[in-house]
């Protein structure tokens, strides 16, 4: 979620500098993935919020208790900060009929003036992405980024009889959602609806029946709490995901929505100050019980591998407010409502680690009392690899994923919705590739192997295969034995060179060109006493770096006191595609040098 | 030039085999384990409910016509089956590392692969503790990326850990994420069948590929599964 630091601050004045406030979240709470300097002179941070914490800290409240918490400084609850409406009775009634709606919260505002909002209003949004659409829509949206909770809006004169229901949608009803998208519902989707039709997906998105107008005088505030698998679920039917989906499925404290309130009714009396405000409908089925928890500084110690003291717990409880009592290291901690990822002895063992830093940790490599036994697969891969590797073969790891196999997966990113069932279509593809690329590889003749996990029926297998000019070989890794070798028995006494441009063999990968490569062979006669290293030397030189591979000896005889060697050179560039006649250039620089020593191109 | 007549190992393969070495001296014991796996093995063993957003944390591959069935998202549950193995031998405190193929439905480019390789490491026993981790990560990391690499937690949020941590490895002067860690959640060291009152233990998970891929520069993890030797240069 994006956080605004000029928000932030409102609750932390003395918040710390942008760059060390991003620091200290990375190493205290979470990663920061991006900072962004406005040209309004605010600073907009991207924080990942995980699901263990969206309960409370997908708000700019829940972040800013954070930082005065892991800073130990001054949280200022805004709470007093919003005016509270004298209100009237009000003939609101609500309807819930569905368990999973675990609190509703109404009340009807008269006299409202849509309009545009107020400029802190609209900074405030912009800054964190979102769009100004008109005042009341605005604070909802403030409300929700502020303190966490989804809230909504109806048109009160919209409503048939000023009734609602929380109640499940009929077969085949059809709503039309804000936007004009228009969705088919069924028993299993929750909805908040008048008498005749569905207003709303409930907790999710709300429609256009009772949908804000210009003319809209008279609204109806909703906000509620609901089963978060529920929520869930219905998104993923009716495949709808907002701002509220991703805050009701991690699940909210209700204890949250009376808070909510507050802060959208005091904001809408700040910006319609001569509206009318109606008392509030509460109907609180399922009220969050409190919540205690126990937990010792002797566990929390072992957990981490580190000596933390009491003394060091209770300054860390106390910044960050939180109620206990503490005898000989046994704490009992009231859990803070909307903190709902405190359950066990582990989750404090976490919240005192993080806060103290996790560079406190010392490594220390234990001794256990384990005797590990050999793992007999492995020993076989292992076997297996060796003796392909000792007769020339070379690996490869092609995909997993095929076009034809008997295992289909669901809904794959790619085309490519099958898994293997065997090793060797892959290789042979492989093998395709790698010889039209030869003369780049330095092997005599392409030979390779994969090892890896294909996908039969009912049953997965590891497989080993492997194949050269000669054809290609499949099974078992368990069938890896003697007879499995028919294509290799030659093998061991031709010899694949290993030849690199250094002869040295590092941990360094270099990058291959992805240009086309050009070959040239060249013959050339020596007196018996010159060495084919001079050859070699002129070509390595003058075949400047477009020379990608070592000189190939590929041909050599002796005749009348002469020798003749020929060797296969191989040209690439890393920027262009080489034309033949930059390479000719370069061969005839070549010959001409070797007929500066009188020897002769054949 | 014709010293050489050997073939030559796919560069993860060379890695696996260090990796294994560095463990396997320590005294972990090396498992194997299926890459189509059951649901429970892969979430609700490792506590990620049904219909819980933490489901979300991985794009997962389901099966046609075999419900219950995922492409494994991580060899978190090879480690998992190795010590739930173990408990029932009787041979804990027991530590296990694992290097296998996992499998994330994203799409892919140069650092996000479809299938690639994790290596996952988890120890329990009486007095197993963060710590400890942190020891094994760093003596691990020393010898795979050279003796001045750091290594440092950063708070994190996996179901199956409490607390979590994301481990960052300092290499020339860079910290690189490496994968996720924790401590074992009670609930997993319950469903192995272990009392996480007198229990504890760790458990990592780090992309391996990524290993590779800082050490020798490569620059795109499809690379990887190309089939193209010119990938086999050590």
């Amino acid at each position: 979620m994006k956080f605004s630091y000029n928000w932030l601050k409102s609750y932390v004045p003395e918040i710390p500098e942008p760059e060390k406030l991003a620091e200290a979240i990375t190493y205290h709470l979470f990663e920061v993935e991006d900072i962004e300097n406005k040209t309004n002179g605010d600073v907009v941070f991207d924080i990942k919020i995980l699901p263990n914490r969206a309960h409370d800290l997908l708000s700019h409240q829940g972040l800013a208790r954070e930082i005065a918490g892991f800073s130990g400084i001054n949280f200022k609850d805004p709470t007093s900060l919003y005016k509270i409406p004298e209100s009237i009775p009000t003939n609101l009634k609500i309807e819930v009929q569905s368990d999973k709606c675990r609190r509703y919260m109404g009340r009807i505002v008269r006299g409202v003036t849509i309009g545009p909002s107020p400029d802190w209003m609209v900074t405030h949004l912009e800054s964190i992405g979102q769009r100004s659409i008109n005042n009341i829509v605005d604070a909802t949206n403030i409300v929700m980024f502020d303190c966490g909770q989804p809230t909504h809006v109806f048109d009160a004169d919209k409503i048939a009889n000023n009734k609602l229901y929380i109640a499940n949608a009929k077969k085949d009803e059809k709503l039309i959602l804000l936007g004009g998208k228009e969705i088919i519902l069924d028993e299993s989707v929750l909805t908040i609806r008048d008498e005749f039709d569905a207003l709303d997906i409930a907790g999710i998105k709300g429609g256009a029946k009772a949908e804000l107008d210009l003319n809209t005088k008279n609204i109806n505030i909703s906000i509620a709490n609901f089963n978060p698998v529920s929520i869930r679920k219905t998104s993923h039917k009716v495949g709808v995901f907002t701002d509220a989906v991703k805050r009701f499925e991690n699940d909210l404290s209700p204890e949250l929505d009376a808070y909510a309130m507050i802060e959208l009714s005091g904001l809408i009396l700040e910006m319609c100050p001569s509206a009318i405000f109606e008392d509030i409908v509460d109907i609180y089925p399922q009220k969050q019980e409190a919540k205690k928890l126990s937990f010792t500084t002797g566990k929390v110690s072992k957990i981490l591998g580190l000596e933390v003291s009491t003394k060091e717990i209770e300054d860390i409880l106390q910044r960050y407010n939180f109620k206990y009592k503490e005898n000989s290291g046994i704490f009992e901690m009231e859990v803070p409502f909307m903190r709902l990822d405190l359950e066990i002895e582990e989750d404090m063992a976490e919240e005192i680690g993080r806060i103290l830093g996790y560079d406190k940790l010392k490594p220390n490599v234990p001794k256990i009392k384990f005797t590990p036994k050999i793992n007999e697969i492995y020993e076989k891969i292992k076997k297996t690899r060796s003796i392909l590797v000792g007769s020339g073969y070379r690996e490869v790891t092609t995909y997993t994923f095929t076009n034809k196999g008997d295992v289909e997966v669901l809904a794959s990113a790619s085309d490519k919705k099958f898994l293997r069932y065997n090793l060797i279509d892959g290789l042979r593809e492989s093998y395709e590739l790698n010889k039209l690329n030869l003369p780049l590889l330095g092997q005599k003749e392409i030979k390779i192997f994969e090892i890896g996990t294909v996908f039969i029926k009912d049953c997965e297998e590891i497989h080993f295969a492997y194949k050269n000019k000669d054809g290609d070989w499949e099974d078992k890794i368990e069938k890896f034995s003697d007879t499995a070798l028919k294509f290799l028995k030659d093998s061991l006494e031709e010899s694949n060179t290993l030849d690199l441009l250094s002869d040295e063999i590092t941990h360094k990968f270099k990058m291959w060109s992805l240009y086309p490569f050009i070959t040239r062979d060249i013959a050339v006669w020596v007196p018996d006493d010159i060495s084919s290293d001079r050859l070699k030397d002129i070509y390595r030189e003058l075949g400047t770096e477009l020379l990608v591979r070592p000189p190939k000896l590929f041909d050599q005889f002796t005749k009348n006191g002469k020798t003749s060697y020929a060797y296969r050179l191989v040209f690439q560039s890393y920027e262009r595609t080489l034309t033949d006649d930059q390479v000719n250039g370069i061969m005839s620089k070549i010959a001409d040098k070797i007929r500066l020593n009188e020897w002769e191109v054949r | 030039m014709e010293e050489n007549q050997k073939g030559i190992l796919h560069p993860l393969t060379l890695l696996q085999e260090e990796a294994y070495k560095v463990f396997t001296d320590l005294g972990f014991e090396i498992a194997i384990g299926p890459e189509l796996e059951t649901e429970w093995y892969n979430f609700d063993a490792l506590n990620v409910p049904k219909d819980h957003p933490a489901r979300d944390m991985q794009d997962t591959f389901h099966i046609k016509n075999k419900e219950e069935h995922v492409l494994r998202t991580h060899t978190t549950s090879v480690t998992f089956r190795a010590i739930d193995n173990a408990v029932k031998e009787g041979r804990i405190p027991c530590a296990f590392i694992s290097i296998g193929k996992v499998f994330r439905n994203e799409a892919t480019d140069s650092t996000h692969e479809m299938q690639f390789f994790q290596i996952d490491g988890s120890m329990v026993g009486e007095n197993i503790s963060a710590s400890n981790m942190k020891g094994v990560l760093t003596h691990f990391y020393k010898k795979m990326l050279g003796e001045d690499t750091e290594i440092e937690f950063r708070p994190s949020f996996f179901p199956f850990t409490e607390p979590s941590f994301e481990v960052f490895a300092k290499f020339k002067g860079k910290w690189l994420e490496m994968g996720g860690s924790g401590m074992l959640h009670p609930n997993v060291l319950r469903n192995m069948g272990l009392d996480p009152k007198k229990i504890q233990g760790f458990a990592f998970g780090h992309g391996f590929d990524r290993i590779a891929m800082v050490r020798s520069k490569i620059p795109d993890v499809r690379l990887f599964y190309q089939g193209d030797l010119r990938l086999n240069q050590f």
